[in-house]
């Protein structure tokens, strides 16, 4: 799998190697929770409060999860571009909530309406209304399949864009089936819980059915992606008009890829409006969530199932991250501020009289054994960005401490507003040294 | 003449804008023959292959295949009643494997229908298992089977040019269009891969190819047909053809 890299050696030489990409990604998972876990417990958190709060991290994750399978079988798969993600996660999410919940009629206080009702109130079982999201979301995919799909990528890519933004202003002004701009409320949850706890128990089960719903959909769509029809898919990612050559009615596989991708982006949606116990047509929906899938599948390894749900466990763990920072960081800084001070002057010392010992080791630096390891190090050229990126980090480290003096929660800011340009700088990053995604889509060998 | 033909392209017409690339374009493909079709840079001979093969629309004419009308068809169609065709540049499928793209090449692979892949699991196994046994079967006769599983993108010009005929051998077709099977392929390789060709034509295909390289059309097709303008200007038997006034005015050179 990873022997490509390494400049074309055969398969076979790669044997049973510890496979880096992954155990490169599980740890950057890791480490994101347990920084949000820190921050909670340096700030004082209640360890049941810190619990929900990786809980709903959990659940969104696999929410975006769940689309990115979407998008990688429309684009990772097929060679599809769909820019309208965000719509058919609003019709997942809104079919789902209008079959599951009460009715909820208009309300009407002092003769003014205050709440202009929705649709349905159907109360229908939770799976009846996944299902229903499911057919819904798939159904409007082969709807705008069957002009779009016809046009060149590019064109299917602005169909999409505006079908998406065309359903948000929908379900804004759609006022008698979608409750306008207030949305659909009271979504219950698979259990209702009556406790001090449900918080808590309701993260749990959550996470647990949705869980459950992203593995069984991991294997379905492995075993249908890996298979001669899975093939089809590639192919005419790779070259429609050679695929159609060579026999193959290529319009009927992107309709099914496209349909396929759209269904799996409506369950998302109504997995979306469980968790959250309401939808309304705010930023949930907006443009935003079908760039953030876009990075996701783009970082995790487009074409590799597995790959795009570790790129939306990464890219959505930063965001959570940025938010768990932003509440936590001030709190918690509050009272260590001279401690941090005193640590960056203890690093930077360290740092000086270190890069003074390697400049002189170099001179001198023996050809085996832990020498050959720095001059490895050093050829790379690892020494020079690596003490730009050091000297950059410290300045910055500086730059917070009198920030945070000055104007407390300046850190906790600063962190949250400018999270997208650091998932940015590393897409841009990951594009030059890495462009296939960290887990890349393998060679399939066959026998 | 017509019902014996196996391809009978009847007043073919195509034009791009103010191009005027097939003109009225008649001409016939005897079963079992190598038929070779020249005519110089810009004559229409790989636009007609591409209507002939159902990727571009004629703006007017018939087109038959052994006794079914094609024109109009859609590519994949005009595949499974048995005419293939390859590309003049390799349209490899990149990031497939060699074997991966002659094992999609093959007709009716159970396991390319999604409710099979539920239903039918003994069928797909049995269906993939046999085609990949032919594909190597394949990849044997055009000498890459060392190069089955890497990817398609790996391969020199060459080797692309031998994968596209591979690719046309496993759909079993009666009738390939090869658009210039050798250009770029080496002396040694061309003399193997018109053998090959000559030995499938024994066994009862009809090849029907665009080619410059004069050695392999004056030894190797029974049959040469003459394009200039998009239309047919001449035809017969190679010796004929070759001393043909108008032929070496317009293609051959003095």
């Amino acid at each position: 799998m990873a022997s490509t890299s390494s400049g074309g050696i055969p398969n076979q030489a790669a044997g049973r190697k510890l496979p880096w990409s992954e155990v490169i990604a599980f740890v950057a998972i890791a480490v994101i929770v347990l920084a949000g876990v820190l921050a909670g417990v340096l700030a004082g958190a209640s360890p049941q409060g810190i619990l929900t709060n990786v809980g709903f991290y959990a659940s969104i994750a696999i929410i975006f999860a769940v689309l990115a399978l979407g998008f990688n079988l429309q684009w990772g798969y097929t060679g599809l571009f769909n820019a309208g993600i965000a719509g058919f996660y609003l019709i997942g999410a809104y079919t789902m909530a209008i079959a599951i919940t009460a009715p909820s009629p208009p309300i009407v206080i002092g003769g003014i309406p205050v709440y202009p009702g929705h649709l349905g109130g159907y109360s229908l079982p939770l799976a009846v209304g996944a299902i229903l999201a499911m057919l819904a979301a798939g159904g409007a995919a082969v709807i705008i399949a069957l002009p779009a799909l016809r046009l060149r990528a590019d064109y299917l890519a602005i169909a999409t864009l505006a079908f998406a933004s065309i359903l948000q202003i929908l379900a804004n002004n759609l006022q008698s089936v979608t409750g306008g701009a207030i949305g659909i409320t009271g979504i219950p949850k698979p259990i209702t819980f009556v406790s001090a706890n449900a918080p808590f128990l309701n993260a749990i089960t959550i996470v647990g059915i949705g869980s459950a719903i992203l593995l069984l959909f991991l294997l379905l769509l492995q075993f249908m992606a890996e298979s001669p029809w899975g093939r089809v898919l590639r192919a005419v990612r790779e070259d429609e008009e050679a695929t159609m050559a060579l026999g193959k009615n290529t319009f009927n596989y992107k309709l099914q890829a496209f349909a396929l991708g759209g269904a799996l982006m409506g369950l998302a949606g109504a997995l979306f409006a469980v968790t959250l116990g309401y939808v309304s047509p705010s930023s949930s929906f907006a443009p935003a969530v079908t760039f953030s899938v876009w990075v996701m599948v783009i970082v995790g390894g487009s074409g590799n199932n597995r790959g795009v749900i570790v790129g939306a466990f990464l890219i959505y763990g930063l965001e959570w991250l940025s938010v768990q920072l932003k509440d936590y960081v001030p709190i918690a800084l509050a009272a260590g501020l001279p401690t941090i001070r005193l640590l960056l002057i203890v690093v930077g010392l360290i740092a000086v009289i270190a890069a003074g010992v390697f400049v002189l080791f170099s001179r001198y630096m023996p050809t085996r054994g832990w020498g050959r390891v720095l001059r490895k190090i050093q050829e790379r050229g690892w020494v020079r960005n690596g003490t730009i990126g050091a000297f950059a980090l410290y300045g910055l480290g500086w730059v917070f401490v009198f920030l945070e003096q000055y104007k407390p929660g300046a850190i906790g800011d600063t962190i949250f507003y400018t999270r997208l340009m650091f998932i940015g700088v590393l897409l841009i990053i990951l594009i030059i040294y890495r462009p296939e995604g960290i887990l890349r889509e393998h060679k399939r060998v066959l026998r | 003449m017509a019902s014996e033909s196996i391809l009978r392209v009847n007043a073919v017409d195509k034009a791009f804008g103010g191009i005027h690339a097939v003109d009225r374009c008649s001409l016939t493909v005897l079963p079992q023959s190598i038929t070779g079709l020249i005519g110089p840079n810009g004559a229409g001979k790989s636009t007609l292959f591409n209507i002939i093969a159902g990727l571009y629309r004629p703006d007017g004419g018939e087109i038959w295949f052994d006794g079914t009308r094609i024109d109009g068809l859609p590519p994949y169609e005009i595949v499974h009643l048995g005419l293939t065709k390859t590309w003049q540049i390799p349209h490899e499928l990149r990031n497939l494997t060699v074997l991966e793209n002659l094992v999609l090449a093959a007709k009716g692979n159970s396991g390319e229908r999604l409710l099979n892949l539920f239903f039918r699991p003994r069928q797909v196994k049995r269906d993939e298992k046999q085609w990949r046994a032919r594909a190597r079967e394949v990849l044997k006769l055009t000498q890459l089977d060392g190069l089955a599983n890497e990817h398609a993108r790996t391969l020199s010009g060459g080797q692309k040019k031998l994968l596209e005929l591979s690719r046309a051998l496993m759909s079993d077709p009666a009738l390939v269009l090869l658009d210039e099977p050798v250009a770029g392929v080496n002396p040694a390789l061309t003399g193997s891969l018109m053998d090959l060709i000559e030995k499938l034509r024994q066994g009862g295909r009809t090849f029907f190819l665009i080619e410059h390289d004069m050695n392999v059309v004056m030894n190797r097709c029974d049959w040469v047909i003459v394009m200039h303008q998009g239309r047919r200007i001449a035809e017969g038997r190679p010796e004929m053809v070759k001393t043909d006034p108008v032929v070496i005015e317009s293609y051959l050179g003095g």
